[in-house]
């Protein structure tokens, strides 16, 4: 039996964070949590953050506001005021959870503090940069010094470039993902033992939780045959296994791996014409692991140079190898697979944009409609119980 | 009392987005057994391989040989005893093993059952097989990440499998919840690649809303513009090789933040024009303002460059590798971030973690076990989840069933 209603449907949230915890009050409320966020009377600075939607009557609308913010209701709050403060400490009070990130609008500590001193049924999770201490606690780190400090700049580009940060949020949606993951493992502890906590999730800790070899290659580098020291240097799209790497091909880019069907690799090389010396002994020898490696991707790299790229990923795959084509914004808006799992939704009335990242059988997941400034403030209002008098 | 110790996981993920996600499920205090067999070389042989290391701490081992019929009925007895069944494998496996969610479902309604296959449980690339690179080119990142002209070079790590292993956490998190309030369980089909197109967000809503194609922006911003904004080569390195160069990344994300740097730089003529005020004249200015501030940064280590400009209210931050993450960072040091696991693993010895970056204040997560080598944990896990007996198992073992 369907529900109407996301998994989280009884859970009541509070969304004070800024870039670095925001998607995962979006991950909350898109699937079903009533997810309150408070914002200035001028707007939540958030709103000013592009691209936007231009051609629009009433002046540009933020889409990254739009994507990150969404599923919300939007309250207005005058902090400056009394009245202002009671209204968000109020709506706290009747919160499951409260995100705040440190100098966040309405994240204050105080406010907190008394907020789980009233309820001590209340999770609050704050995010930090780096932590609640050590000399970098106070350091700014927006999303590209973010990911530098983090380690995740480091490993990516190649050596006729810079190191590279990855494009958009992608540092703050994993410090986003573990807010949300941090926010719903001690609502579950709340909920079996009316026990709330604060729990601290510092962005640093996170994005260096994400790294795949980086961390891998320090600990262990003696035991891996292809390190040759503790660090791996950026190499553009070759993998640390030496074994996947994005190629380029006639017309395009695609990654292209003999995993997980190496001998399926090698037939194919072999219809091709193409396999060179692959069949040489010596690669039999479970000492020359590595070295066939290496030849196996040479000789990868020339073939794919003669091909295009999209026949040859489809061919790939239907050869039971993890073959991907290199594919800009508009491929990926025009994907066969994500059309036919009617997979796209609408964060605007004319904006489509990405649907689930996963599909609950029982509890829909949806994307609910995006307001302007304190759109819900009346509604809100009026169910904390806040009358015009007051 | 760590936050998830209530809950019990059947875990058949492997390589990575799988695993990563029960793991983190498992250092939150879930009992996380995870199914392997000796009978497949690629568990035997990788058991106590780094990367096998790095993802399964915290859980325990059963080793089930799921071509036997005997081992397909334990593994439905524990799914039975499940809250939660996980899996990475291929859709369809489970259910040919008769550990499907249709067939579990029935007899444990309760059971949450995520499925964390590359592309999703439909669709005409459902067969498809992904790595995370695959799913980084298809859904757009290769592309976005990158220098103008180049297509080939995208994420230096495989992102979409840590963020894939975390939505599949979050998802059993949310299922947990719900379940609280419809008194069901669910299936929940996780496409690894869907998660991955979820992080081109932006640059898709600004393609179906204004029809501009996003491209590679190098180290600039894509959208905002504010500049100087990179990444700058210093001094310091040990050697000439790639690997030691020393990078700083410099980010002024307002006129006030440009005004400050400018005097960290000592307030030099070719700053003052008043051009470089504001966003607009820095966006127009950043090629120029990118080789200036490279002539700067040269001549100091990263360390200096980041603590001149934090101590201006600066945002920098040096471009920091897994050697300074490990012997340098002040912060994971103060944390105990990174550290090696006490109890020695059974093959290796030595092993490390680093730690779940959430700190409950009252739940506190600090216990962490290396990662289990195949079938370890038979006897308990057996014992507590079906009530066999030490004999039972044994004869299980011997009969290769249990292995």
């Amino acid at each position: 039996m369907s529900d109407t209603r996301g998994p989280l449907q009884d859970a009541r949230v509070v969304d004070l964070t800024d870039e670095r915890g925001i998607y995962g009050a979006k991950l909350l409320a898109d699937l079903g949590a009533d997810v309150v966020r408070p914002e200035p009377s001028e707007g939540d600075a958030l709103r000013r953050r592009g691209p936007h939607l231009e051609d629009t009557p009433d002046g540009p609308t933020s889409l990254w506001h739009a994507f990150f913010a969404s599923s919300r209701r939007f309250l207005s709050v005058d902090l400056d005021s009394e009245a202002g403060n009671a209204q968000l400490d109020a709506l706290i009070d009747r919160a499951h959870v409260v995100l705040c990130c440190t100098g966040a609008f309405g994240a204050e500590q105080e406010r907190l503090d008394a907020a789980l001193s009233r309820r001590p049924e209340l999770v609050v999770v704050e995010v930090s940069s780096f932590g609640k201490e050590g000399p970098w606690r106070d350091y700014l780190a927006p999303h590209i010094v973010a990911g530098a400090l983090g380690g995740a700049v480091a490993p990516t580009g190649d050596a006729d470039t810079p190191p590279l940060n990855a494009f958009g949020e992608l540092h703050f949606m994993m410090s986003g993902v573990y807010v949300a993951i941090a926010a719903l493992g001690a609502l579950h502890f709340a909920r079996f033992r009316k026990i709330g906590q604060r729990v601290h999730v510092p962005v640093h800790e996170c994005i260096a939780s994400g790294l795949e070899q980086v961390l891998m290659w320090y600990w262990y580098h003696d035991r891996l045959p292809m390190a040759n020291g503790p660090v791996l240097e950026r190499r553009g799209g070759l993998h640390w296994t030496n074994a996947f790497q994005t190629m380029r091909g006639r017309d395009g880019c695609v990654f292209v791996t003999p995993a997980p069907n190496r001998d399926a690799q090698l037939a194919w090389l072999i219809e091709e014409d193409a396999a060179g010396d692959l069949w040489d002994p010596k690669y039999q020898d479970p000492a020359n692991r590595e070295a066939f490696t290496l030849a196996v991707m040479q000789r990868l790299r020339e073939w794919v140079a003669t091909r295009d790229v999209e026949p040859l990923f489809k061919e790939g795959q239907a050869r039971g190898l993890a073959y991907g084509q290199v594919v800009p914004v508009e491929g990926v808006a025009d994907n066969p697979h994500l059309a036919a799992r009617e997979w796209w939704t609408d964060y605007l009335p004319t904006v489509r944009g990405p649907g689930a990242p996963y599909a609950f059988s029982d509890t829909p997941w949806k994307i609910g409609p995006y307001g302007d400034v304190g759109a819900d403030t009346e509604a809100v209002l009026s169910e904390i119980g806040w009358t015009e008098s007051q | 009392m760590r936050p998830l110790e209530d809950v019990k996981i059947l875990d058949f993920t492997h390589v990575l987005a799988g695993p990563f996600g029960t793991r983190v499920l498992a250092d939150m205090g879930a009992d996380v057994v995870k199914i392997m067999s000796a009978v497949r070389e690629t568990a035997r042989t990788q058991q106590d391989s780094p990367y096998y290391l790095m993802w399964n701490r915290n859980k325990r081992s059963l080793a089930l040989d799921m071509r036997r019929e005997e081992s397909r009925e334990l593994a439905r007895r524990l799914a039975d005893e499940a809250d939660v069944v996980m899996d990475n494998f291929s859709p369809g496996v489970l259910d040919r093993w008769n550990v499907g969610y249709e067939i579990v479902s029935e007899t444990n309604p309760g059971v949450i059952y995520v499925q964390m296959s590359g592309m999703g449980a439909t669709g005409p690339w459902s067969d498809f097989v992904t790595y995370a690179p695959t799913v980084h080119g298809l859904g757009g990142l290769t592309h976005l990440t990158g220098v103008p002209g180049r297509g080939d070079i995208g994420i230096g790590y495989s992102y979409n499998d840590h963020q894939a292993g975390l939505h599949g956490a979050v998802a059993v998190l949310a299922a947990l919840e719900g379940r609280r309030s419809t008194g069901r369980g669910q299936r929940v089909d996780l496409s690894q690649f869907e998660v991955g197109v979820n992080f081109a967000g932006l640059a898709l809503l600004d393609w179906f809303g204004n029809g501009r194609s996003a491209s590679p922006v190098t180290n600039r911003e894509p959208y905002d513009n504010n500049a100087p904004h990179g990444c700058y080569p210093c001094a310091g390195a040990a050697s000439d090789a790639l690997v030691d160069e020393r990078w700083v990344a410099i980010a002024c994300m307002s006129d006030d933040q440009w005004r400050r740097f400018r005097d960290v730089l000592g307030d030099p003529e070719w700053a003052r024009d008043p051009a470089l005020a504001t966003v607009q004249g820095r966006s127009e200015a950043a090629d120029m303002l990118d080789q200036r501030i490279a002539e700067w940064t040269r001549r100091l280590t990263a360390e200096v460059v980041m603590e001149r400009c934090q101590a201006a209210g600066v945002p920098a931050g040096v471009v920091q590798t897994g050697l300074d993450l490990c012997e340098r960072d002040p912060q994971l040091k103060l944390s105990g971030f990174l550290a090696e696991i006490e109890e020695a693993h059974p093959i290796t010895g030595r092993t490390y973690a680093d730690r779940l970056p959430i700190y409950f204040e009252r739940t506190s997560c600090d216990e962490y076990r290396p990662a289990p080598v195949v079938g370890q944990h038979n006897a308990e896990v057996l014992s507590e989840w079906l009530g066999m007996s030490e004999e039972e198992v044994r004869r299980g073992e011997e009969a290769g069933y249990l292995r």
